[in-house]
């Protein structure tokens, strides 16, 4: 196997009100990496620290097999990418992209002018190279952010929310570009943020951060499916966390007690260990039905449960259940009209046990 | 656009459009109600005069010194200002303003002490170069930089805080040093602030009278001629000049104006 694009042996460092503590992971070539995690969680203060803005207190940072962490930034080749891209505003597209080549000293006169041509018809900035970055779209600056990086030869990526300042449509669009552009370009990247949609978009592994460290590494279906703890459960969207306790395991089914009610959960759904634990059920998981079901599959948790509210949210309606606990189940605005329910009547609600997942309560 | 905005009101629109008028009256009725006093002929037959146009060539001359050393020594410590928070800096900054609240014969006193003939900075500067800083155009620029070189440095530090720094972490990331940084993206996007403030600097070491005179009565800058004809000849022969050196030294600014314009970036000018 080659050698990680990058590599982090136990990075701490105190900046501040921000701190980092012990991070490690590495990522492949040609690997997007995205660190999720809440404003304040450190997100910024790591890739800055990558990037050799910050000097860790202590561990190491390999770039390409090179320790870095002593290296000036100018030295590291890493491309990084500001919230709304930070592009020279006194200089054209062609200069901005100039900037990185001329970095670069390896590159000078006729190189550097194929080099540039190579670059803007790549990422189709030929019309446009003459203009002043104020003067450009969203997805135009996206792309000569990315050119003046390339320029500059980068072994690594860094994004620091690129596009959180933007409404959702054109955010939409240009991660969408943004993700063609990296599969494409085939550097490592590590991209940061707090939207739970962009990681399972873009990732290909991912991190999920808190307080500066990290909680959690692995595949997005991995995190998204198998939180480690309730902090990354809700992060990733996990909406019902339910506290309980293990009373039976037989047939591949762990049955779980509830204050007010039972649970079935697929045998090897997390926490393995523990008697205590919360099963952790994502409100897209759970079905709707207006009669009672047949009783048929035992792999499956029924419920009968009141409607205690209905919450617009966009394309899909969040239904708010008491089922002797709390559940909240998201519905389409079809299977809302089609189910016709309403505020305060009973309705049955279903889970299937692969559906849970358990983690441990300390 | 209609809103809160209380100039919207009449009353009040008008109260305050008196008070500005009066003002900018207060300021245009001096200098308009000296240049009735004067005919092109006067004008000419001052400007004929040896010693008055080489007090204002040193004038502007000594100014332009100014200001390249202020440029020199003020826009390091702009710059630092406006990136760096350190220990004292609040004193720091309110040693850079001190000039503005000295009193200028006080300083011109106060230079003396240090750049006058037994001074301790002039003395040794005098043996070891020769070079003297009373009664020399050395000892003019001297005064002239104490005066006028906060302006510099204010101004400049404006123009630096307006400079996003994440634009100088991404020239780093680019492959430029430090010093790369500072000349190809921070120096460039503050340019304006730091013309304006060597402009400001510069007019504001134009017209400096009273730590110039205490510290080099001669050679005569144009202030110091024209209170030395008033002295001599009275108010009509140190009026022409009057005019003459105002009128040359409004020329220059409207040029210099001009020309600043269209150097360096400027946020809302882009299209």
């Amino acid at each position: 196997m080659s050698v990680p694009a990058l590599i982090l042996d136990r990075v701490s460092l105190h900046l501040g009100a921000f701190a980092l503590h012990g991070i490690s992971f590495s990522i492949e070539m040609g690997q997007v990496f995205v660190i999720l995690g809440p404003s304040g969680a450190g997100k910024s203060v790591l890739l800055e620290t990558i990037a050799g803005f910050n000097r860790p207190d202590s561990g190491r940072i390999f770039i390409g097999g090179r320790d870095v962490t002593h290296a000036s930034p100018e030295t590291r080749r890493i491309g990084f990418m500001f919230q709304d891209y930070a592009l020279f505003p006194h200089l054209t597209v062609e200069r901005n992209i100039g900037f990185g080549l001329r970095g670069r000293q390896s590159n000078s006169g006729g190189k550097g002018n194929s080099r540039m041509s190579a670059l803007l018809g790549r990422l189709g900035l030929e019309k446009i190279s003459r203009r002043k970055p104020t003067n450009l779209s969203g997805g135009e600056k996206q792309r000569v952010a990315l050119a003046r990086a390339l320029a500059s030869e980068p072994e690594l990526f860094l994004f620091d929310e690129p596009l959180s300042a933007l409404d959702v449509n054109t955010k939409d669009r240009l991660r969408n570009d943004l993700k063609t552009l990296l599969r494409d370009l085939g550097i490592a990247t590590i991209y940061v943020t707090h939207d739970q949609t962009e990681a399972l978009i873009l990732a290909d592994r991912m991190a999920v951060i808190r307080d500066g460290a990290l909680l959690q590494v692995g595949d997005p279906a991995e995190i998204f499916n198998a939180p480690a703890d309730e902090f990354v459960a809700r992060f990733v969207g996990v909406e019902n966390i339910i506290d309980g306790r293990v009373v039976s395991k037989h047939d591949g089914i762990s049955e779980i007690e509830l204050e007010n009610g039972r649970i079935l959960v697929a045998a090897d759904n997390g926490a393995a260990r523990s008697s205590h634990v919360s099963a952790c059920i994502r409100p897209e998981d759970v079905t709707l039905t207006s009669d009672p079901p047949a009783e048929s599959g035992g792999a499956r948790n029924h419920f009968s449960a009141r409607i205690v509210n209905i919450e617009a949210r966009g394309p899909v309606l969040k239904i708010h259940l008491d089922c002797g606990f709390h559940l909240s189940a998201y519905l389409t605005r079809q299977s809302f009209l089609e189910l016709g329910i309403t505020k305060g009547e009973k309705i049955y609600a279903g889970v299937k046990a692969m559906a849970v997942h358990l983690i441990e309560r300390p | 656009m209609r809103g809160a905005n209380p100039l919207q009101s009449r009353g009040l629109l008008f109260v305050f459009s008196l008070a500005g008028g009066l003002l900018l009256a207060f300021i245009l009725i001096p200098l308009l109600r000296m240049y009735t006093t004067q005919t092109p002929a006067s004008l000419m037959r001052v400007a004929g005069t040896a010693d008055v146009m080489s007090a204002i060539w040193l004038s502007l001359e000594a100014a332009f010194i100014t200001a390249l050393l202020a440029g020199v020594l003020g826009i390091p410590l702009a710059y630092i200002l406006s990136r760096m928070s350190f220990p004292g800096k609040r004193v720091v900054e309110a040693l850079v303003d001190l000039p503005l609240t000295v009193p200028h014969t006080v300083v011109g006193i106060a230079l003396l002490y240090v750049f006058g003939r037994t001074g301790i900075i002039g003395a040794p500067i005098d043996k070891l170069t020769g070079l003297k800083f009373w009664g020399t155009t050395g000892g003019i620029v001297v005064a002239m930089l104490f005066v006028s070189v906060p302006y510099t440095v204010n101004s400049a530090r404006i123009g630096f805080e307006g400079v996003d720094s994440r634009l100088e972490k991404v020239a780093r990331t680019l492959g430029a040093g430090p010093w790369g940084v500072f000349g190809r993206v921070t120096f460039p996007l503050a340019l304006r602030g730091v013309l304006t403030g060597l402009m400001l600097t510069y007019a504001r070491a134009i017209s400096e009278f009273g730590a110039v005179i205490i510290l080099s009565y001669y050679p005569m800058t144009a202030p110091v001629k024209i209170y030395d004809l008033f002295l001599q000849t009275g108010l009509r022969e140190s009026t022409a000049m009057a005019v003459l050196f105002l009128t040359i030294a409004l020329i220059l600014f409207i040029i210099l104006r001009q020309l600043a314009r269209g150097i360096g970036y400027q946020k809302d000018r882009d299209s």
